[in-house]
């Protein structure tokens, strides 16, 4: 019952942010700033996460690899494909509902026990369009940027971590990366993306948006956001994954 | 003018509101009264709009507000200041940030134009200067002169304070009460005012309503309140012996008695 009017209430919150805006340019000017923080806020661990993902992959699936018959330069190849097909979408993104989504949740829970959410309305400002349309969007714009620079810095990572470890020579990796390359990999990878920041936004804004009490009740709908956007992300990947590969 | 019909509401079959009644009217300090958990933050809430009661109406200038379409409730949402409880100034801007935030967002004013009203209202509330102050740099009553600022800055014809005292000594209390009052007759606005601060209520009650439990127990001026037979309203307002004696002392200035079960020893204590 709990969970059929948590839906219920989270679409009606949907639908409530596509209202008439008071003053575009401040609108626009509280999306830049979502921008800012979603975006330039989470490039430093998705810099961290993706070299060292790509680093340990590459030593990994050398480990792996021991008949002589498959060429070295395979290893780039599994590489590429795994961090674009999975751990550039799907694991930058679990952690960025963790960064981006906690923050999300637990400003605007603040913003409701502070009063401050119920200083807007009185204002006459419709605080679902003011409040989380703009980090919706800005999610939906940068999230998949991120994705980009995730698997960029992986594939790097790897190619870094094969020649320090002399698993692997720069010009063989190249030479891997190039081959059987499809670009439809890059092409599914975005449409996850563009899923997932969806979900680690509108989720954690549900739940911080709603939040009732006090700090403490701040910290749990932040957690529960977390929760519940990871979980839901890794669904999404399966069935996107399911339907599209 | 504000009128309010039989205003009920109910959380679950918990009634917090019944049949309420009042008509506040334009230039005077409606203050609304009664002990915590008396209903008075919730029929607020449904006078502004953020709750909606479950029956009854409530007329501004005689329209119907609850009743109204969306968009027309947004209309007079712009004509409303609030001041709340916990002051709710926007944490990550400053304090002019936060008083000019009303006026990005409606008007098509220059920047030179508002910062000039900025200034004009941060002055009127005594706190010239402090415009690149954040929030949390500020006292608790400087944060309700503020939050008191942003309410004004687009001249309302309704001001609605949900306890401004809570939290403040009594000489803060009274610079917020006296800058209430003195903005009310000012601009003639229709203010309402929160409060179970009995400075208030005789500083500034123009017309009081009493709560009790849900029911409207009382009505009146803070003149009458000396007055009043009400028990209940009596333990509530003059509940120390201290209070006591302030009544006992008005009714003597007023009248030139004080009442029969009473004398001037027990009044005048060592």
């Amino acid at each position: 019952m709990t969970l059929l009017s948590d839906i219920g209430r989270f679409l009606l919150m949907l639908k409530g942010m596509f209202k008439k805006l008071e003053n575009r340019q401040m609108y626009w000017k509280e999306l830049m700033r979502q921008c800012t923080e979603i975006g330039f806020g989470s490039l430093g661990i998705v810099t961290i996460i993706s070299v060292f993902i790509g680093a340990v992959s590459t030593i990994q699936t050398a480990y792996q690899l021991v008949s002589p018959l498959i060429p070295i330069s395979t290893i780039a190849q599994i590489v590429r494909d795994t961090v674009i097909l999975e751990f550039a979408p799907t694991l930058v993104c679990v952690v960025l509902a963790g960064v981006a989504g906690s923050r999300i949740a637990s400003e605007l829970g603040n913003m409701r026990v502070s009063e401050q959410i119920d200083a807007l309305e009185i204002m006459g400002i419709n605080t679902k369009t003011y409040l989380i349309l703009p980090k919706i969007i800005a999610a939906m714009l940068m999230i998949p940027l991120l994705v980009i620079i995730a698997m960029v810095l992986g594939i790097w990572g790897g190619r870094l971590a094969g020649t320090a470890a002399g698993i692997i020579s720069p010009n063989l990796y190249d030479k891997g990366l190039a081959s059987d390359f499809l670009p439809y990999n890059v092409f599914f990878a975005l449409t996850k993306s563009y899923v997932f920041a969806f979900i680690l936004s509108s989720i954690p804004a549900f739940y911080g948006y709603h939040v009732r009490g006090g700090a403490l009740e701040i910290g749990k709908a932040s957690t529960k956001a977390v929760v519940v956007s990871c979980v839901l992300i890794l669904f999404a990947d399966y069935i996107l994954s399911a339907l599209l590969l | 003018m504000i009128e309010v019909k039989n205003i009920q509401k109910k959380f679950g079959d918990k009634v917090v509101i019944e049949e309420v009644s009042a008509q506040m009217e334009a230039g005077r300090c409606n203050l609304i009264i009664g002990a915590s958990g008396s209903g008075k933050t919730v029929l607020m809430k449904c006078m502004v709009g953020l709750l909606n009661p479950d029956q009854g109406s409530i007329f501004y200038h005689g329209n119907n507000f609850t009743t109204m379409e969306p968009e027309a409730k947004t209309l007079i949402r712009k004509e409303i200041g609030m001041l709340f409880q916990g002051s709710a100034l926007f944490d990550s801007l400053t304090v002019e940030e936060n008083i000019m935030f009303p006026l990005n967002m409606f008007t098509q004013d220059t920047t030179g134009e508002k910062l000039k009203r900025v200034n004009a209202v941060l002055d009127r509330v005594n706190l010239a200067g402090v415009n690149k102050k954040y929030p949390a740099e500020l006292s608790g009553g400087m944060k309700k002169r503020v939050a008191l600022a942003r309410a004004i800055v687009l001249n309302p014809k309704y001001l609605f304070c949900d306890e401004p005292n809570s939290g403040l000594d009594p000489q803060t209390s009274l610079v917020i009460d006296k800058l209430i009052r003195e903005l009310t007759l000012e601009y003639q606005i229709t203010t309402v005012v929160n409060t179970h601060d009995m400075n208030s209520v005789m500083e500034i009650g123009d017309y009081i309503l009493y709560m009790y439990q849900g029911k409207k127990e009382w009505e009146g001026t803070r003149k009458e309140i000396i007055f009043s037979k009400n028990q209940r309203l009596n333990d509530f307002i003059f509940a120390s012996e201290f209070l006591r004696d302030a009544k006992d002392m008005r009714m003597l200035e007023e009248t030139g008695k004080i009442p029969n079960d009473r004398n001037m020893d027990q009044m005048i204590r060592p």
